[in-house]
Parts: C-alpha cells; structure tokens; sequence
C-alpha cells in the first residue's frame, strides 16, 4: 500500500511540473506585456510594478498591429466560408453516392492527408508569381500574389483532405433513412443535403471550423510566402515575427510581449469557451498533419 | 432516367470545386515539386533549363544540406520518442489514477497546442535568454551559483528546438490517448488486479496493446508533422543559425527559395517528400501487431 | 452571424478594389516624372520627397510627378517593359529585386559626368565642387570602370564600431588607432572581465570585412578579394586579413554566437551598452534602435573608423549609399540631370536632412543632430572612406552567399568548432566556384 502511495505522490508531481512548465511561461508573457522597458534588465521573476497598458497601444497602433489583426481575421473568416462551401457538398457525396471515379477521388483525398502544405508551398508562390507576370502581360497588373482573398483560397484548399476526410468519416455513418424520408417528401438532393444531413453534422461541422481556425489564425510561412510585398498587408503571425526581428525599432520588449498577447489572446478565449468540444472532436479528426 | 441525369449533375456541382481546388494548389505543387527538381530557372526570368539529376548530385556534397538531414533526423527521434513516452505516461496517469484536478490538468496540458509556432517561439526567447532568461534564473536558484548556459549555442541549439517542440506537442497526444484509454475496459484491469499484476505490467499488457492501433496511426502522422513542426520552430527560433548549426530539411529548401534557386530548393523537397513517405512505410510496417479487440 | 461575416467580407473586398482603381495615373509628359524608393527615411516621417519636389518647382518652374512606393521595382519595372520610363529613379543598388543592377548590365542608364560640372541651381557652386570626396570614384558610381559616372551618389551612412564613450573615459582607455593597439585594450579589458568584441549578428560583418580589406591593402587588395581573385589568401595581405578576423574571434564575448540570429541580436547590441563588450561593427541607426534600451551609468555612444594594420597606415569607414540615376529611355533627360543636380544644394539636403536622411557635400555635418555630427565627423577625423561590395556572380546550386563563407563561419570561429585553416580552406574552395561564375568576367 505504501508503495502505491508513494507512486500516487510520483505521478502529481509529475502532472504538477508539466501543468508549471506550461502555465509559467505563459502567465510570464501576459505579466511582461504590461512591463516598462527598463524592467526587463533586472530580475526576470519580478512582478510588474504598475499597468503599463501603453505597450499595448504601441504594439497595435505603431507596430501595425490592429491592421494585421483585421488582415488575419478576414484571411480566417473567409476561409473558413470557402472550406465549408466546398467540401461540405464533396464530402456528403463522397460519402453517400456511388458514382464513376468516387473510388479514386477518395483515394486522392486520403493521399492528400500525407501532403503538407510547407513541403509544396515554392511551387504555389512560384505557380501565382508565373500567373502574375502573365496577367501584367496581358492587363498590365497581377492581383494574384499579395492577396487576402488568394491566400484565404490557399488555405481553404489544403484543408481539403483533413475536412473531407473528418466529415466524410461522419457522414458514413449515418443511415439512408434520412434522406429516404426527404426524397419522399418531394425535396431536391441539394434541399436533402442542406436542410436535413447538414443540420445533423454539426458537431463535425464544428469540429471542422475550430481545427481549422487554429491552423489558419496561426499559421505563417504561407502567409509569410505569398504576401512577400515589403509594405503589403500582413497577417498577425507574420507582424509578430517582424515585431521580434528587428524590422521595427528594437529592444522594445514590453511592446513585443503585448504583440504576442494580442496574438494567442484570441485563440485562449476560443480555447477557454470551447475546450471540451475541441478535445472531444480530436478523437475524430486524430490525423492532424 | 431522368432522376438519375438529375442525381448525377448534383453529385458533379458538389464534387467539382473541392476536386479542381485539390488539383491546382496540391496535386500540381506535388508533381512541380518533382518536375523542377530536374530543372534549373532563374530567380528574375521564368525561363528554365533542363539540367538532369545535376541539382541532386550537388545536394548530397552540400555540407550544409547533411548538416539539415542530420539535425531533422535527430529530430524526428529525439522528440517522437519523448513525446510518445510522455504522451502516453500522462495519458495512463490521468486516465488510470483517480487524480484529483484531472480535467484541470487536461485543459492546461493542451494549451501549447493552440498557440501559434510564432508565440511559441517568443515565450522560448524569454525562457531561454542567457542573462536574464527563466530556464538560467532557475538554475541559478537551485545550483545557489550564477548559471549561464548557452541555449542557443552551435553545441545546445537542436536540443533547445527539440524541447520547445516536445513542450508543444505532449497535450494533444495526451489527450488522443486519454480518449482511447477509457474505452478500454475496467473489468480487464479488475481480473488483471486480481492476478497480482502490478501498474507497469497492466500498462504493457493490456493499456498498450489495445490502443495499439491508435498509437500505430499516429506515429505515422506525427513523423510527417515533426519534420513540418522542425521547419516552424527553426525559422521562428533561430533561422538555422548559429553558422547552420540548427538548419533542418524544409528550412533548408525553403533558404535555397529564397536564394532564387528554386530547382535546387525542390530537389530538396524530393529527398524531404520521399524520405517522409519512406519512413511512414517503415514505421507502419514495424509497427504492425495482431489487432486486439476488447 | 455567418450572413453577417460573409457580407463584411464581401464590404471589405469592394472597398479594396475600389482603392485599386484609384491608382491610375493621368499621363503628362511635360511634368518630370520622379521615382523613388520609400524607404526608412520617408516612411519614419512622410512627406519628405513631396516636399523636394515642390522646393524643386519653385526653384526652377518645372513641374514633377512624383511615384513614391515600397516595391519601386515592381512598379516601374513593369512600366519600363511597356516602354513608359520615369526620367529620375532613385534606387540603390544591392536590393534583392536588382532591378537597377540589371539596368546597368543591360547598359540602359544615362551617364551622368556632366552633371558633376553643373551648376546647382540657386547656387554659384557646380556639383563637383559640392560633392564630398570620393564618392564618385567607386563602381558604384563608375559601374563600367571607365571613369564615366552613371550614378549620382546619394544618402549615405558611414558604419564603424560602436562603443561606450562613457567607459572609455572612466577607465581612461584611448580608442585603439592600430589593430596592434586593439590586441592590447583587448587583455586590459579581459583584466576587468569585459570582452574586446562582440557583434549583433554576423550579417553585421559586410561593412567590418570591406573596411578591413581596404586598410589591410588598400584599394588594390579589396578589388581582389570583391573579385575572388585566385590565390589572393596565400598572399601576405591576405593572412594579415585572416589573422585579424580570427585573432579578433578569439577576443569575442563568448555569448555573441548564442544570440547571433535575426530575434535575439539586439542582446548582443545590449552587451555595448552594458560594459560586457567594448566593441562592435554596426551603423549609425543603432542609436534608434536601442534609443529604449537601458544602459550603463554613463553610457554615451561612440564610434571609430577600424584602426589601421600598421602606425601611420590609413584607417578605414564603410559606407553605405544610395544613388540616383537617370534610364536611357527617359524623355526629358536635361530637366532630370537639373534636379540631381538640385538634390546637392543646401535647401534639399536640409530637407532630407530632417529626416536623416544625408547627402555627400561638404559641411553636411551643420545640418545634423548631435549624434549624427559624431558618426558623420569620422570622415572628417582622418578615416577614408570605403565603398563598394562583392562582385555578383550567377546563383549556382550549392553555392551560397559570399556571407555563408565569409561572415557565418565566425559563430564558429568564436566557439571553437572549427580552426583558422577550415575558415580559410572553405573561403578558398568557395571563392573558386563564385569565380567560375562571375557575372561581368
């Protein structure tokens, strides 16, 4: 029984130093965020002596902050839109139909999961920066790099495979009984699928939208990639790493801290909200690339 | 007939724009990828030449290039292992004892998953800072001596990478896990108790054995994502530095991009795109048990 | 709130495709058209070329059209291939686009010499009379080396080492004038547990190695290392060189390395400010850099040409520069060489001066701050000033940048893990290749 014990006081402080590890630092970010400049060269475990909420004001107004934060949650919102408008429809026929070619077109998706999109984002910029120097041939200006829009359809296309794949796993599931009922009632296959099955996937749906939110909100490289313009917009992720690296005046710690606030703030309130239906719906979508 | 015509252009509306989206921006990148291996262009004129496996015979002499493969390698190792064997310990703890605060526990884990490589990066800068960084103001408490290690030194970088990057990924394997464990039954562990079998012998003969196919999966995917996670966490962390110490594959591709050398960059992306496949294979295969049912 | 979000969108979407519209431009070909790069200059405090033009006007009735942008090379670039020129463009060589590099190959700048014997307008003065010395003797002025300038020199920032003036005077330490000097400070220095040397990342080295080139060989040796010359590190100059770079290496606050990437150099600047180095190579707008950062008691900023190879040898400060050209398919071609010449005179400098932004004439220096007057005086204290850079050569896989042979090695020179001879074998079989491949052989 002892022993037990002993083990028993083994595992919390086991659970206790990981839950430190993870708090500590990010608890240290939010307090340095309202630091002062010349706080940052003494101890690094002193408390803030007062709200210097000036950072904050800095981070969003001169770093260009506030902009990138409109950019990334257009960028995000749309596309969220796109990815739910798109494989939505493809994944409820992937599922529930037999045609000619759906065999292969599953097998291409699933494949698709295997692909990341850093290992072929060159040829996507160097595909759109060909497409631009076309369009400037031909109208005198490309629109393709340096866009919102263009990145909101990169995004939404390679989180095709993940999402159809997550959806299609529901969709499966179900039986005919469903849309039986709804063709007897004299609805049409779109009505069927809109009115009746998409309105049972919503926990999926919802699983969906908050992994992929995650994935689009953070993510930087293709961001970083296909808005190479040096004073074009930006996203939030990409600003930061331009807040940490020396494009703007530094040695600015406090304002830097505020910009990495003003970036993970979002995603913990969304976190904090919706914890237990992102770690339920993670069983499902077990495949995060 | 007429139903079917109409079941047909339904199912073409529905499948058509997820389908040429997937071709465009995944199917061509991926066979551009092995296409431009083979070609060189130059960085201001699309024009390009036919240069053979030339790109590749260069790839494997380039110092900096093995240097990249070794440290991805190391990587890939290195924290598949800890974070596996961590993972899982956690998950057995959480699921297994009755621990107090558990879902507590579970949602602190988890939180490194959700924040940005970016931040992640930045919180490792004020840890790791040799003067007044978290990780030497600990130790210099506990060792009572002024402690200043070089976390980001040619000696120490890959392991400081590899410790952010086992920080980040523990609580979404955790939790994975914890899902998987708790179907498993508790009259298992009931009649395995009262055979005498003590915690450790109940873990590797009945908690992993049953959610083996559930670790199997993952693995494969977690090699791929380790190799994309090495590539955020270097350019976020330390750009490949000090003098290419921390370069990994993809950072390493995506520098030769920016050098303008985009047929050398994709011959890297070949060797990273094959290698990753060839190792999920093996893996896979390695891994491969008599599935359990409960 | 779906209809909602995807209505905002849609908003936002129109709203940036109306602004794109707005772009175009009415053609004029009377007014002169003017090009220029904002850069840090014009995007700290806006408004500083709208306001040359405008004085530019008033001083000599013609009319300008200013295209004022980021990404100058993609703007006019595109332009240019339809055949519109601008006929001023102010655009520095050594961008990554290279848009004004390929002009030069393609021979398609305006020589510009005769605007050296012009008259700067609202002034009896002619513009060689104006400009500093040797600023239009380089390549970067005279690209074919013929002596015909091409490009007028413009902003310019002289780079050094930076150091605590404060603590120079508190030990009563002289600022080293030879490199045999620096060896000296370096172990009193060591004495009281404060490094020679540090740096913030080793991209920092570019204006440190030509410097050096220059007052180890003067310009013959800087012209032979630019070029990858065969055999040049055999040379005696070229072991001096070596011995300097990995003796000084030796000298290095042994953190510098740790902290030598794009997010953490501001540390290694920190180290200056806080007596724990005594020197490092950087440029003049390290003070706004660290303008928030807190230093040592006592700390004033410093800086020093690199000291001389010999007693009495001459002393070297890089310089960057900016220049101003004039395209072969410019139409109005004499109003374009009047306003370089105007960019000379004291009303224009004084304006850019306001943005410290500094033109090469004479007496410059009154129309600075003070920390400015300091770093800009270093001409004035004695040293030469350097120019120039490596010469360009076609990207070839596996080889990289001149940096990745010269400057990132010396992380590892610092920390032990590689010695004098690998740094110099690797420069070597480097420097073969680059050779092989020079762009103007």
């Amino acid at each position: 029984m002892n022993s037990n014990k002993l083990f028993k006081t083994f595992v919390y402080i086991c659970l206790l130093l990981l839950a430190i590890s993870i708090l500590v630092p990010v608890a240290w970010v939010f307090l340095a965020s309202v630091k002062e400049n010349k706080e940052f060269y003494g101890n690094p475990w002193s408390l803030p002596q007062g709200f210097y909420f000036k950072n904050f004001l800095d981070a969003w107004n001169k770093a260009g902050m506030g902009e990138y934060m409109l950019n990334s949650v257009i960028v995000t919102a749309t596309a969220l839109v796109l990815l739910l408008v798109i494989a939505l429809p493809a994944a409820y026929c992937l599922a529930r139909f037999n045609f000619r070619g759906r065999n292969i077109l599953n097998t291409a998706f699933a494949a698709g999961l295997f692909i990341n999109v850093n290992y072929i984002v060159v040829p996507i910029f160097l595909m759109l920066k060909d497409g631009d120097t076309f369009l400037k041939n031909l109208f005198g200006g490309g629109f393709l790099l340096n866009n919102l829009f263009v990145l909101a359809l990169v995004y939404a296309s390679t989180a095709l495979p993940f999402t159809i794949y997550l959806l299609r796993s529901y969709f499966v599931s179900l039986p005919f009984e469903f849309e039986e009922a709804g063709y007897i009632d004299g609805a049409s296959y779109f009505k069927t699928m809109v009115k009746i099955i998409f309105p049972m996937a919503r926990p999926s749906i919802i699983t969906v939208i908050l992994f992929n939110f995650l994935s689009f909100w953070n993510e930087y490289i293709v961001s970083l990639t296909l808005l190479s313009a040096a004073g074009g917009s930006k996203t939030l992720p990409v600003g930061l790493i331009n807040l940490m690296q020396g494009q703007q005046a530094k040695a600015q710690y406090g304002v830097m801290y505020a910009g990495l606030v003003l970036v993970m703030l979002p995603t913990l309130i969304l976190y904090v909200a919706v914890q237990k239906k992102l770690t339920e719906g993670m069983t499902v979508g077990g495949v995060k690339g | 007939m007429k139903k079917h015509k109409r079941q047909n252009s339904f199912i073409a509306l529905c499948v058509a724009p997820a389908t040429l989206l997937f071709f465009i921006f995944m199917v061509y990148p991926t066979i551009d990828v092995f296409r431009m291996s083979f070609f060189e262009r130059g960085a201001y004129s699309p024009t390009e030449n036919y240069v053979g496996l030339q790109n590749f015979g260069v790839l494997i002499k380039d110092t900096r290039f093995i240097v990249a493969c070794q440290n991805t390698i190391f990587l890939i190792v290195a924290v598949t292992i800890v974070t596996f064997a961590l993972a899982l310990f956690f998950a057995a703890c959480l699921t297994r004892e009755k621990v107090r605060g558990n879902s507590i526990f579970r949602v602190v884990f988890y939180i490194p998953n959700i924040l940005s490589v970016v931040v992640i990066s930045g919180v490792f800068s004020a840890i790791y800072d040799t003067k007044n960084g978290l990780l030497n103001s600990l130790l210099s408490i506990f060792s009572g001596k002024a402690v200043s290690v070089l976390w980001k030194s040619e000696e120490l970088v890959v392991i400081s990478i590899a410790i952010a990057m086992v920080w980040q990924a523990i609580g979404y394997y955790m939790v994975m896990y914890m899902a998987s464990m708790s179907a498993v039954p508790e009259s298992l562990y009931e009649s395995a108790g009262l055979d005498g079998a003590d915690k450790l012998t109940q873990f590797f003969n009945i908690t992993l054995p049953l959610i083996w196919t559930n670790i199997r999966t993952t693995l494969t995917f977690f090699i791929i994502s380790t190799i994309n996670m090495a590539f955020l966490f270097v350019k976020a962390m330390t750009s490949g530095g000090p003098n290419g110490a921390s370069e990994v594959v993809l950072s390493f591709m995506y520098g030769q991009k920016d050098a303008g050398l985009y047929g050398y960059s994709m011959a890297a992306g070949v060797v990273i795109f094959l290698f990753s496949f060839a190792l999920s294979a093996l893996v896979n295969k390695a891994t491969e048990r008599e599935v359990l049912q409960y | 709130m779906l209809k909602r979000i995807l209505s905002l969108i849609i908003s936002a979407l129109l709203i940036t495709g109306l602004f794109a519209g707005c772009g175009e431009k009415e053609q004029m070909d009377k007014k002169l058209k003017v090009a220029a790069l904002s850069s840090g200059y014009e995007e700290t405090m806006p408004g500083m070329w709208q306001e040359i033009c405008d004085a530019f006007e008033k001083a000599t009735g013609i009319k300008t059209e200013l295209t004022l942008e980021k990404n100058l090379e993609d703007v006019i670039g595109a332009s240019m291939q339809g055949g519109d020129y601008p006929d001023v463009v102010l655009l520095a060589t050594g961008r990554e686009a290279g848009l004004t590099e390929q002009l030069i190959k393609d021979k398609n700048l305006t020589e510009l010499t005769d605007v050296l014997d012009m008259t700067i307008p609202g002034e009896n003065v002619k513009v060689k009379d104006k400009l500093s010395g040797g600023f239009t003797e380089s390549v970067a002025t005279n690209p074919y080396g013929d002596g015909k300038t091409y490009l007028m020199p413009m902003f310019y920032s002289p780079c050094g080492l930076f150091y605590n003036k404060g603590l120079f005077k508190e030990k009563g330490w002289e600022v080293p004038e030879t490199w045999d000097e620096m060896w000296a400070l370096g172990e009193k220095a060591k004495a009281e547990n404060i490094a020679l040397f540090t740096y913030p990342t080793t991209g920092y080295f570019d204006s440190f190695f030509f410097s050096l080139m220059y007052a180890v060989g003067g310009p013959e040796f800087f012209d032979k290392v630019t070029n990858y010359e065969k055999g040049v590190w055999e040379t005696e100059e070229g072991k001096t060189f070596i011995d300097i770079v990995t003796k000084l290496a030796s000298y290095t606050n042994k953190k510098t390395p740790s902290q030598a990437n794009d997010q953490d150099f501001s540390k290694n600047q920190l180290m200056v400010m806080q007596n724990e180095a005594l020197f490092m190579p950087n440029g003049t707008w390290v003070v706004g850099e660290m303008a928030d950062a807190v230093a040592a008691d006592g700390f004033e900023w410093g800086m020093t040409a690199l000291p001389a190879v010999a007693a009495g040898g001459d002393s070297y400060a890089y310089t960057w520069m900016e220049q101003i050209w004039v395209p072969k398919g410019a139409k109005n071609q004499k109003d374009a060489k009047t306003f370089i010449s105007y960019m000379y005179s004291d009303e224009a400098a004084g304006i850019f001066a306001k943005r410290n932004a500094v033109q090469p004439i004479k007496d410059v220096s009154k129309l600075l701050s003070e920390d400015n007057k300091l770093f800009y005086s270093v001409y004035e204290n004695g040293a030469k000033a350097a120019i120039g850079n490596f010469a360009a050569y076609k990207s070839v896989a596996g080889l990289g940048n001149p940096a990745d042979y010269f400057f990132a090695p010396i992380n590892s020179l610092v920390s032990g893990n590689i010695t004098k001879e690998q740094y110099v074998n690797d420069i070597i079989k480097a420097t073969d290749k680059m050779r092989e491949n020079l762009i103007n052989k």
